[in-house]
């Protein structure tokens, strides 16, 4: 149906002009940039905005800059560029599979990174991805800039630690020093698009230490200090793969919805887990599958 | 097989260049100008509550809101075989989502502003969701007035129950049939609701002008029979089929979704509420989900008994439909499945209940298949399983059982001519039937699985088509009639049909979407018959105007009419090889003879069919003694599946569908019936899952949960294959096929997932979930 | 609280007011009569609502109208406007498409893979159009045209 609300519009130029709107129209403006979620959003009308604040007429917010150890990630810069970015997929894989499997194209060029962490729902396909390579969110207020680490973002379904009068200008993202190895596996209904109904993301870094991060199966994206530990310093062999999927029920939460039920999610999720696990390890020793291979559909 | 020069030829569609350039027009394209008004609908939140009030003021002071119009405006009922429907409810509702109001407003934002202000109380009732117990002694009575309905006489609805109509079918002694039989099986299938998910929202434009006459421009697949469900409908007013003429440009996808009247007749009633001005009411995507025909869901019930041999011996089948809130088109699909709920097999003794159920859920309708589709999941399933049990492969039990020409079909008529056996054989051959799939990739097991499959057209005895056919001063054609493009790719096969009698190319024949006011009568484009009924019509005015040709030649010429023929667009002679008349030069202007007149004048044609033979009037306790079915479409499907055990996702390795079509008159289209057919039989198994809670609420009305297939999940291969065993009163001997290819999919599917896995599975869908699980559950 | 805006829509540069609210594709659809982009879902799912914008395939139903001041959309009518591109021809010839409401869309999701990837592989042109519902054809004949443009052919399938 047509969006009924009524609303004003406005485009600041700069990020100054912008945080001045926000703080004027305080609890009753919205910040626009991709708009693949918050159209629907005024449509059901979800949220009620006076304004909305599109920040698409502020130029810096475009930047992708992967410079030797920091991805820079502007909060305009949508999955599109990140898939287009061969710095990107070289540097950040996990990153670049995490962007590839959000919608479809249409989606994928509009939507933009920062958007999907502040809209923050549970599946977010981001979350797991910046989670394990510990990136941080620039978040820029009256008071100035200041940097929240990816671990502090996620508070809660659909809530972040976005204070009031604030705007998201972009995600700095380090690049894993050494040889590294990434898997970033997703449960959708089908091949097609689909939101998440679980996501495991692994990193796997030099001399057996691992990152691993869970999506849609807890209120928030959280990584799996456990398992992490239990796999750090030793070789990936059945054993140990055999733990960590033993494990993995102590680190999430998945519910049942319309998409899975819990028992499904909690059956699928070490699965998951050790495919990941071990697609990331090859990976970073130099063989396993090619980056961007559904691995939900690979058994290893 | 006879060589035609456009019949069975892969013809471009006359459609495919407008569609690709954004040239095609559907409903919601045509512009109406600044006087179009806007209607929003307003709903029930309730399954089941009496309507205590609705108070409209709030609503009709907004600003832009032109009326607000609720059920006691419009007091009408309406429906195609019963009329259990108010255009708004009256005085109580029946579903969530069911209309209650409607505001209309000048512009679209002011309709749904205004719509949120319309207050109705309603005193809830207690809900009925389940057909098992709706049918229970003591239950909630949906419509007590149920037996007063108007309805065909061929239903039999049950006085002081819930039960609309109950098609009984007994052939020969079931309990015979058992005694007889060395193994029986009894089980049960559940297969759930089902949504059309046609890409264009269902969407109606009426005008009731200021000369009193209705026009309506409505997306549907019968444009005569929605004239006439608004005729009876709306005589209160004063209004009859002469005033009234719906207008019905393409149409983006039906499945039997736009078959009858659901919305339209909204719009129609709406329409005489503001007379002098258009309005348009469309469906949201929401809405096509809550509020327009429903797959029915059904609980059916299967004892089948066989001999060591394999001869099927007797089959009991009980089918208790959840048919919704209203079964005005419903009940006859449960009607069909009562008559053919044997599948497609030789059994001597058969018993079938096909029962109609009222629920508090959306009303159920027909949908591509109509009612076979439900069925086959549990018929085919089952034959497997017996073939199983007594050591026979499931191919050949199939091939031995198979129904054949002249048999006697369960209701007593006989069989027509079909290459069932032609089909399995092609299509077991295509899968390689019998040889171990080996799998593509490491951890998967592979299944294959098979399944007949049959469907006749579900239509009243006297379903009529007709045609009309002109010349231009090109030589060029035009052929009007009713049936409808709803991509099937009707309009094209029709061109050939007239270019092949004509040798006028396809290419050179319009054939166009059709006004109820130029364009002669086609009942519905439904049960794929169009193509046979509509195109014996168009191949009647197709020779009508070649004897008019033929006849206008002799008389300026003096060639007998035997020995003309026509070629290359010329009427030719074949006892004067150097005569050629061009029809371009005669078929508007005449031919002009030496003395200054001229003979003939414009040529046309008209054609018309009903089949005579068929008769809905039988025995209501044995449905003996009638002729409802006027052919089957028979075929036989198989599938490979890879399936990974550990997660239960699903590959389609390979899918193969024959299907007897008599005569394609267009291969590719066809084909492109098969495809599209089979895939959205597989996501009905695969994918597609509707959800409601229990309230009665849907809670998945969007593709981002209902999930139909996208481009990444068409199987690795599809393969279709075309029988043809001419049916020998259709055109060129072509029989209809476009249902069909859905109804073998799911039965199929859940065979080769016994087969991979040992894994039996009785309810649709089969997700990846449900099998994952099941696979863990297994001792 | 209409505001002004200028866009240029198949190469000619229009200006009309619209709502904030108001949708890119009501406003293409009902202020500019360009009738090719079509009302499917209205939340971004099925594609049918598709246009270029700058070139690059969106859903006009999640953009406001608004945020395509100064910007170039590009419909299937702007395409078309020399006659029918290598790929509509492919799609004719091909018989893509069936009831065709879902075929603008389609029409340029695939003209964008083109453009970026003249000689895609099978899955690559399945993954470009994997946002556009087709309910009719089960995509085969839409995939055989895109390839075919490409120079390729489908695996898989015996001709005929």
């Amino acid at each position: 149906m047509t969006i009924a609300l009524e609303f004003d519009y406005a485009k600041p130029e700069s990020l100054d002009a912008a945080l001045r709107l926000l703080t004027e129209h305080r609890g009753r403006a919205a910040v626009l940039a991709g708009g693949t979620d918050l159209v629907c959003w005024l449509r059901d009308e979800t949220i009620t905005p006076e304004l909305l604040i599109d920040l698409k007429g502020i130029p810096e917010l475009r930047e992708l800059d992967v410079d030797g150890g920091t991805a820079s990630i502007g909060a305009l810069v949508t999955f599109s560029d990140l898939v287009a970015s061969e710095a990107v997929r070289t540097a950040l894989p996990i990153l670049w599979e995490a962007s590839r499997t959000v919608a479809c194209v249409g989606i994928r060029n509009r939507a933009t990174v920062v958007g999907n962490i502040c809209s923050a729902v549970p599946s977010c396909n981001a979350g797991p991805a910046l989670l394990v390579c510990e990136a941080a969110v620039t978040v820029l207020g009256a008071e100035g800039e200041r940097r929240i680490p990816i671990a502090e973002w996620f508070t809660g379904p659909k809530s972040t630690a976005l204070g009031d009068g604030e705007i998201v200008t972009g995600i700095v993202v380090p690049v894993p020093e050494g040889r590294h190895g990434d898997a970033y596996v997703k449960l959708g209904r089908y091949r097609g698009e689909d939101l998440a109904q679980a996501v495991v993301a692994v990193l796997a870094l030099p001399e057996n230490r691992y990152r691993v991060a869970f999506g849609a199966v807890g209120p928030t994206p959280s990584r799996a200090p456990g398992i992490e530990s239990v796999l750090a310093g030793k070789p990936l062999d059945e054993t140990l793969i055999a733990e960590a999927r033993g494990l993995v029920r102590n680190e999430t939460a998945p519910i049942s919805d319309i998409r899975a039920s819990r028992e499904y999610r909690a059956h699928m999720l070490p699965i998951m887990l050790e495919r990941g696990l071990r697609a990331a390890a090859a990976r970073r020793d130099g063989g396993g599958p090619a980056y961007g291979t559904a691995l939900i559909e690979e058994a290893p | 097989m006879a060589d035609f020069k456009f019949v069975g030829k892969p013809a471009t569609r006359i459609d495919g260049l407008p569609k690709v350039m954004g040239a095609a027009t559907f409903v919601d394209d045509i512009d109406f100008g600044p006087d179009l008004l806007h209607a929003v609908i307003v709903e029930s939140p309730h399954a089941h509550a009496l309507i205590k009030g609705i108070d409209t003021s709030e609503a009709e002071r907004v600003p832009g809101v032109v009326k607000v119009v609720t059920g006691k405006d419009v007091p009408y009922r309406f429906g195609l075989y019963m009329k259990d429907r108010y255009i708004l409810a009256l005085d109580r509702v029946r579903f969530v989502g069911e209309q209650v109001a409607a505001v209309i407003a000048r512009d679209l934002k002011t309709a749904l502003r205004a719509a949120k202000l319309v207050e109705v109380s309603y005193e809830p009732l207690p809900p009925l969701f389940d057909p098992l117990d709706a049918v229970r002694e003591d239950c909630c009575l949906l419509h007590p007035d149920l037996c007063e309905c108007e309805r065909v006489p061929w239903f039999f609805p049950e006085a002081d129950t819930n039960v609309a109509h109950r098609r009984k079918t007994r052939k020969g002694d079931v309990e015979k049939g058992f005694e007889e039989a060395d193994i029986v099986l009894e089980d049960t299938y559940t297969v759930p609701r089902y949504a059309h998910c046609a890409i264009e929202p269902h969407v109606v434009v009426g005008l009731f002008d200021h000369s009193d006459r209705l026009t309506l421009w409505s997306a549907s697949q019968s444009p005569h029979t929605q004239r006439n469900v608004f005729a009876e409908s709306l005589a209160p007013l004063g209004l009859s089929h002469q005033d009234i003429r719906v207008v019905t440009p393409y149409v983006g996808g039906g499945f039997g979704g736009k078959a009858g009247v659901t919305m339209e007749i909204i719009g129609a009633a709406l329409a005489t509420t503001v007379k002098g001005h258009p309005v348009k009411l469309r469906w949201t995507r929401e809405q096509e989900f809550r509020n327009t025909y429903q797959r029915q869901a059904v609980v059916a019930k299967l004892k089948i008994g066989a001999k060591r041999d394999g001869t099927l011996t007797a089959i009991e089948h009980m089918l208790y439909w959840d048919a919704g809130a209203y079964v005005e088109y419903g009940a006859n699909v449960v009607n069909a499945v009562g008559l053919s709920a044997t599948g497609a097999y030789r059994i001597p003794n058969v018993k079938i209940d096909s029962l109609c159920i009222y629920t508090n859920l959306p009303p159920g309708g027909p949908y591509r298949g109509f009612g076979y589709s439900e069925f086959h999941f549990g018929l085919e399933s089952h034959m497997t399983r017996i073939a199983k049990e007594l050591g026979i492969d499931p191919v050949e039990f199939r091939r031995k059982n198979a129904i054949q020409e002249g048999d006697t079909l369960a209701y007593g008529a006989l069989m027509n001519p079909s290459g069932l056996t032609e089909a399995i054989d092609r299509a077991a051959e295509a899968i390689e039937w019998g040889k171990k799939a080996a799998p593509s990739k490491p951890g998967r097991v592979t299944g294959k699985g098979f399944s007949l499959m049959w469907k006749a057209p579900a239509m009243p005895p006297n379903a009529g088509s007709a045609a009309f056919l002109k010349f231009s001063e090109d030589g060029s054609v035009n052929v009007m009639v009713s049936g409808m493009e709803i991509g099937q790719g009707y309009l094209t096969v029709m061109a050939q049909i007239a270019a092949e009698v004509l040798t006028v190319p396809p290419e050179r024949i319009r054939v166009e979407t059709p006004d109820t006011d130029r364009n002669p009568y086609e009942w519905q484009t439904v049960g794929s018959h169009v193509t046979w009924g509509c195109g014996n019509a168009v191949r009647e005015a197709a020779l009508e105007a070649r004897d008019r040709m033929f006849d206008v030649v002799h008389r300026a010429h003096g060639f007998e009419t035997e020995t003309l023929y026509l070629e290359d667009e010329k009427v030719k002679c074949r006892t004067k090889s150097d005569f050629e008349l061009a029809l371009r030069d005669f078929v508007i202007t005449g031919i002009a003879m030496e003395d200054g007149t001229f003979r003939g004048g414009p040529i046309m044609g008209s054609g018309a069919f009903m089949p005579e033979f068929t008769s809905a009037l039988s025995d209501p306790e044995t449905s003996q003694g009638g002729h409802p079915n006027v052919h089957y479409t028979v075929g036989a499907a198989g599938i490979v599946l890879e399936i990974d055990p550990a997660t239960g996702r699903v590959e389609v390795v390979k899918a193969a569908l024959a299907v007897d079509v008599g005569q394609a008159i267009n291969p590719d289209l066809v084909n492109g019936q098969i495809t599209g057919g089979m895939l959205q039989g597989l996501a009905t198994v695969l994918y597609e899952d509707m959800r409601y809670d229990s309230d009665g609420r849907l809670l998945n009305p969007n593709f981002t949960d209902y999930k139909i297939p996208t481009a990444m999940d068409v199987p690795r291969e599809m393969i279709p294959i075309i029988v043809e065993v001419p049916q020998p009163d259709g055109p060129f001997g072509a029989r209809g096929v476009g249902e069909h290819t859905m109804i073998p999919a799911a039965p199929m599917v859940a065979n080769a997932v016994a087969d991979a896995l040992g894994v039996r599975i009785t309810s649709m869908p089969l997700t990846a979930e449900k099998i994952a699980l099941a696979v863990k559950a297994k001792p | 609280m209409k505001k002004t805006i200028t866009l240029t829509v198949n190469g000619e540069a229009r200006t009309l007011d619209v709502e904030p609210s108001d949708t890119l594709l009501e406003v293409l659809r009902e202020k500019l009569g360009i009738k090719s982009p079509k009302v499917g879902c209205e939340r971004g799912d099925c594609g049918s609502c598709t246009v270029l914008l700058d070139g690059a395939t969106v859903r006009s139903c999640l953009v406001l109208a608004i945020e395509a001041d100064g910007h170039e959309v590009t419909t299937v009518e702007g395409l078309s406007a020399d006659g029918p591109t290598e790929l509509q021809r492919a799609f004719v010839e091909h018989n893509s498409f069936q009831c065709g409401f879902c075929a603008p869309g389609v029409v340029l999701s695939a003209t964008e893979l083109l453009r970026k990837n003249p000689h895609p592989t099978e899955d690559e042109v399945k993954e470009a159009i994997s946002g556009n519902l087709c309910r009719c054809t089960g995509y085969e004949p839409i995939v055989d045209a895109v390839l075919d443009v490409g120079g390729a052919k489908r695996g898989g399938r015996d001709d005929g």
